[in-house]
């Protein structure tokens, strides 16, 4: 079965799968520095790595990028004359309120079908969508449910897993028994992480905090809402087009007021004291939001900025976070 | 009962003792810093104890603070310069509510509510452009002392702009400007510009005042008054602004043991 | 046509202009001499150097008074529409309806460089947490704080989807202030597919017949909303009359940078030319003054041309300047270098291609707005350069990276490598700040360096 690797959470992994393909959503390491792009000014980190990573990606029968942010627009550009493996940009709006955008989005969907088809997949009947959709919503049901009981490190793993890996493992992997009570309890906001950056959940955890929204893109907030369980079995397509397109709120979108909406809530719900922003060098869709973050949540932001390097930034990130939970105890 | 706080910061040690009883300080001392941190920290210990007569024994507690705390094996606990900082500030301007740090390598800003604790942070120290780095870059490109920058940049007419974010290009930028015949005051005007406009993507539009300014950088002339331009709005120096980092952890090596003891 | 074409000084602009009325030259009501305009803080006019014809003149203080013609209008009761990063899309539109007038916002990065960074408007995007790592478009959000640059729109209409994050991000932080924002969507425009029918762009890119569709469906959205600003209906024949105009701008800069680009003796300095191209995206808000600036411009031009008279030498490197720069004062470099421009891709060809007259008119301006290069890839954007380097004959090209614009991190490679493959001529590529005074040695060096290699290359 090949194997369709993507990083973008509004790429849903049950239409991939529904076509008989492997849906496996890439988590990205830091970039190697023999890497040609790893000298380029101005090239976001996770981009840089995105490009890596499917460049010596041997296993891969394609590649689905998305247009949310022109990094990766660009991005597709050099994968498009630098690597062989098939290669597909979804074109997602950053508009979201209007009937032409949700359907540009389904549209975009079947274009995809077409492309998957021409790998091998099969464009699924609505019971086929229906059943996996029903499968990869119970999973990520689980996921939520266990939240309390893990770590925000076995949390993210668990997310992280589920994109890689599918539905079928999710359930088993879930461990945590006892609910996490302890630490200073924080958010953490921003994009996409990096493998690498999971090791910040424990540094948090070892520094008092503890981590109970992780609103990045490769955490919670970068999951679909639960479907409509009988408008899925009318409507697979457009049930899961409206799970994802209208479920996952990002800083990309135009405008980003449903982000602030859905933060309101959560941080507020969940009783959060601080947040640690996460982002990237050269990455100004989420850089912008910062300031705005700050004089919404009237909440302390610590900003965490990287260059995609970890090893080398440890000391000023440990220096931040041991400073950060000091001033919040 | 006497406390110490130690500052292993990135360019110099700092330490400073205080009396508990009433919080007032009976000695400190400065070194330069260097590869053997713990060993020099250790060693200007040492000297300020022997210059003041205080014997090691008296000493109740030490904390160290700074870039290179976690080497100081004399200290009890470390806690981080952002918190010391605001501690020192408000021990020694009370109604401070913003403190700007700028140091030889990094620079912070943190924002204290009344009672002197951090609401808030934020940290330039991924670019030496900020710091007072920057200032000693000029002072070397221009031949001349760090102290002198402060009269140079009061006499400029018309501060150069630098574009570059980084120290190293923006030492380029320094030749260049001085070989087009730019004066130099105005050189140093427009360095010290650039660097308060990176206080002013931390800050925000307004700062909430008292805005009190410490470092090392703080104590170099014609500093503040650019920080004021930039910002619009009074900026104070911090009586002793090079100390603040010690004398906050000296005063929380008090507060732990207080706590300790009840 | 001016007596001995040269690039000028403002201070001896100051006796030409003597010159040029006692003479009896004509002079719209904005004229005037060029130094007038430092007094308003336009620091940077001391140190460029200027075409000396009358049409030049004329440009530069059309150029100039943008602003009083803005506040005329607020005055006079009109719309004011601020239309921003299509680059030329949305005016052709707003400019059919009597009571509106259309600007880009977007042109406030500029002021940071002609106001000498006077006008603080940095210091302030600083503030808003939009720092130096962002485009100097984030100039804006400082204009739009202080209010002293241009009145607040009526309105404001943006673009976004297949966009620069970094103007996409300024534009919400604006949002984010409190100024409502008209967000319309330009999707990735790619090449159609097997199944798909085919469109031909103005200007030679293709795409599916269903992104042009779409687009046509959100400037209906647009129109509609502009209609209701207005108090006017905006029918077929009003907006097929106003693509004509905007037309008549476009064959002007069509012709105009094909005789500045072609001919043996460059005959227009590179700074006129691309204040000239400028003009295509709102026409400096006043429609009608643009066509008869550029007509001017264009006869001197044409004069010029036609006595085999220019600017600089005959020997002068063929350089093809990609992308716009923040500091005019590069485009002078280039020519002390002894470099000239043939050829120019300063992000809005989309601007200059004749929209089409044989469409219904939403139709053509659909797909005008589709044929956008910075809508499609990097790749789409090489070859149209390409095709400008051979129409052109430009014998190297520099590409000018905007520091901060997240477009330039990337796409500067993959131009370079096409361009290089196709026709193995030297690509340079420089970072261009709003005030580019302390680097001047270093950009210097580059731009001699570029025009020394190329020369040294006709010997071969």
């Amino acid at each position: 079965m090949k194997t369709i690797i993507y990083t973008c959470p509004y790429v849903p992994a049950e239409w991939i799968a529904a076509h008989g393909l492997r849906a496996s959503r890439l988590l990205l390491d830091h970039v190697d520095s023999a890497s040609m792009f790893i000298r380029t000014e101005g090239v976001c980190p996770f981009v840089r790595s995105f490009i890596s990573e499917v460049m010596k990606n041997k296993g891969a029968g394609g590649v689905v990028a998305t247009t949310v942010c022109d990094q990766m627009r660009r991005a597709f550009d050099v994968l498009v004359r630098k690597s062989n493996l098939p290669a597909f940009l979804m074109n997602v709006p950053n508009t979201w309120q209007s009937l032409a955008a949700q359907k540009l989005y389904i549209d975009e969907l079947k274009r995809l079908s077409r492309f998957l088809s021409r790998l091998g997949g099969k464009s699924p009947s609505n019971n086929t969508l229906a059943k996996i959709m029903l499968e990869y919503d119970a999973a990520r049901g689980s996921i939520l449910t266990a939240r309390e009981y893990l770590s925000a490190r076995q949390y993210a793993e668990a997310i992280a897993a589920f994109g890689r890996n599918g539905p079928d493992q999710t359930i088993n992997r879930i461990t945590g028994t006892e609910p996490q009570t302890d630490g200073v309890r924080l958010a953490m906001i921003g994009g996409p992480l990096m493998k690498q950056d999971f090791d910040l959940f424990d540094l948090i955890e070892q520094s008092g905090g503890r981590i109970v929204l992780d609103a990045t893109e490769t955490g919670e907030r970068g999951l679909c809402v639960p479907f409509d369980h009988r408008r899925l079995r009318d409507e697979p397509l457009m049930e899961l087009a409206d799970a994802y397109f209208g479920g996952i709120r990002d800083a990309s979108r135009r405008p980003n007021s449903e982000l602030y909406k859905w933060l309101q809530r959560e941080l507020a719900s969940r009783d959060v004291q601080g947040i640690i922003f996460r982002r990237y060098l050269w990455c100004d869709i989420w850089h912008a939001e910062l300031r705005r973050l700050k004089d919404f949540s009237n909440l302390p932001v610590l900003d965490i900025d990287t260059a995609g390097d970890n090893d080398i930034e440890q000391q000023r990130t440990v220096n931040r976070i041991r400073a950060f939970l000091e001033m919040l105890q | 009962m006497i406390c110490a706080g130690i500052d292993a910061g990135s360019r110099a040690i700092k330490t400073i003792l205080i009396d508990t009883e009433n919080m007032q300080v009976i000695a400190k001392g400065l070194a330069d810093q260097g590869v053997e941190q713990d060993r020099l920290a250790s060693e200007l210990f040492k000297r300020v104890l022997k210059k003041n007569g205080i014997n090691k024994k008296d000493v109740a507690a030490i904390v160290a603070t700074g870039y290179g705390r976690s080497a100081v094996s004399i200290a009890d606990t470390t806690i981080t310069e952002i918190t010391c900082h605001a501690v020192g500030v408000h021990h020694l301007v009370p109604e401070a509510m913003t403190v700007i740090d700028i140091g030889g390598q990094d620079s912070k800003l943190l924002r204290l509510d009344t009672a002197g604790r951090v609401r808030d942070f934020a940290m330039n120290d991924r670019c030496a452009a900020g710091t007072g780095r920057f200032l000693e870059v000029v002072a070397e490109r221009l031949g001349v002392e760090l102290e002198s920058l402060g009269r140079m940049a009061a006499n400029s007419q018309d501060p150069a702009a630098i574009s570059s974010m980084c120290v190293v290009f923006a030492e380029t930028e320094i030749t260049g400007l001085l070989v087009s015949g730019t004066a130099s005051e105005d050189i140093v005007a427009g360095v010290q510009a650039s660097i308060a406009a990176r206080i002013i993507s931390m800050a925000g539009r307004n700062a909430e005042t008292p805005i009190i300014f410490t470092g090392g950088v703080a104590m170099v002339s014609g500093m503040a008054d650019a920080m004021q331009t930039a910002l619009g709005q009074t900026v104070s120096i911090c009586p002793d602004p090079q100390m603040t980092g010690a004398l906050g952890a000296a005063i929380l090596a008090s507060k732990q043991l207080k706590k300790a003891s009840t | 046509m001016s007596d001995i074409p040269k690039r000028i000084t403002l201070q001896e602009w100051d006796l030409r202009y003597e010159q040029l009325e006692k003479a009896g030259t004509y002079e719209p009501d904005y004229g005037g001499p060029l130094s007038r305009h430092v007094e308003d803080g336009d620091q940077r006019l001391l140190k460029l150097r200027y075409d000396n014809s009358a049409a030049a003149l004329r440009l530069w203080n059309f150029l100039l008074t943008e602003e009083d013609r803005l506040h005329q209008a607020r005055a006079a009761g009109r719309k004011i529409v601020g239309t921003m990063k299509d680059l030329g899309t949305v005016p052709v539109m707003a400019y059919c309806f009597e009571n509106i007038v259309a600007f880009y916002p977007d042109g406030a990065w500029w002021i940071p460089c002609v106001m000498e960074l006077g006008a603080g408007l940095l210091e302030i995007a600083d503030s808003l947490g939009i720092d130096e790592s962002f485009c100097p478009v984030r100039a804006m959000l400082g204009a739009f704080v202080t209010g002293a640059h241009f009145p607040i729109p009526d309105m404001l209409v943006c673009s976004v989807g297949a966009t620069c994050d970094d103007f996409s991000a300024i534009a919400q932080r604006l949002n984010g202030l409190g100024h409502p924002i008209f967000w319309w969507e330009i999707p990735h425009r790619r090449r159609p597919e097997p199944d798909e029918t085919a469109v031909n762009l103005p200007g030679g890119f293709s795409a599916p017949k269903c992104q042009v569709e779409f687009v046509k469906s959100q400037l209906e959205r647009i129109k509609t909303t502009l209609e209701g600003l207005a108090g006017e209906k905006l029918d077929e024949r009003k907006l097929s009359a106003g693509i004509k105009k905007a037309n008549q701008v476009r064959r002007y800069l069509t012709e105009l940078r094909h005789l500045a680009f072609t001919a043996e003796r460059c005959p227009l300095p590179a700074l006129e030319m691309l204040i000239a191209e400028m003009l295509a995206i709102h026409f400096c808000s006043d429609r009608q003054e643009t066509i008869n600036v550029l007509k001017e411009l264009l006869d001197e031009v044409t004069s010029r041309v036609r006595a085999g008279k220019g600017i600089l030498d005959a020997d002068a490197a063929r350089i093809f300047w990609v992308n716009p720069v923040a500091d005019l004062q590069v485009m002078n470099l280039l020519e002390d270098c002894g470099g000239r421009i043939c050829g120019t891709e300063y992000l809005f060809t989309h601007a200059l291609d004749i929209i089409p007259e044989d469409l219904p008119p939403l139709e053509a301006l659909a797909q005008m707005a589709l044929a956008d290069p910075m809508a499609g890839s990097s790749i789409d954007r090489a070859e149209r350069i390409c095709g400008d380097i051979r129409l052109f004959g430009a014998e190297a090209v520099l590409i000018s990276r905007i520091p901060g614009a997240s477009h330039c991190a990337l796409e500067g490679l993959v131009i370079s490598e096409i361009v290089r493959d196709k026709f193995d001529i030297p690509v340079l590529e420089i970072e261009v700040p709003p005030v580019t005074d302390s680097m001047r040695p270093t950009v210097h060096t580059r731009l001699e360096a570029l025009v020394e290699t190329v020369k040294a290359r006709r010997q071969k």
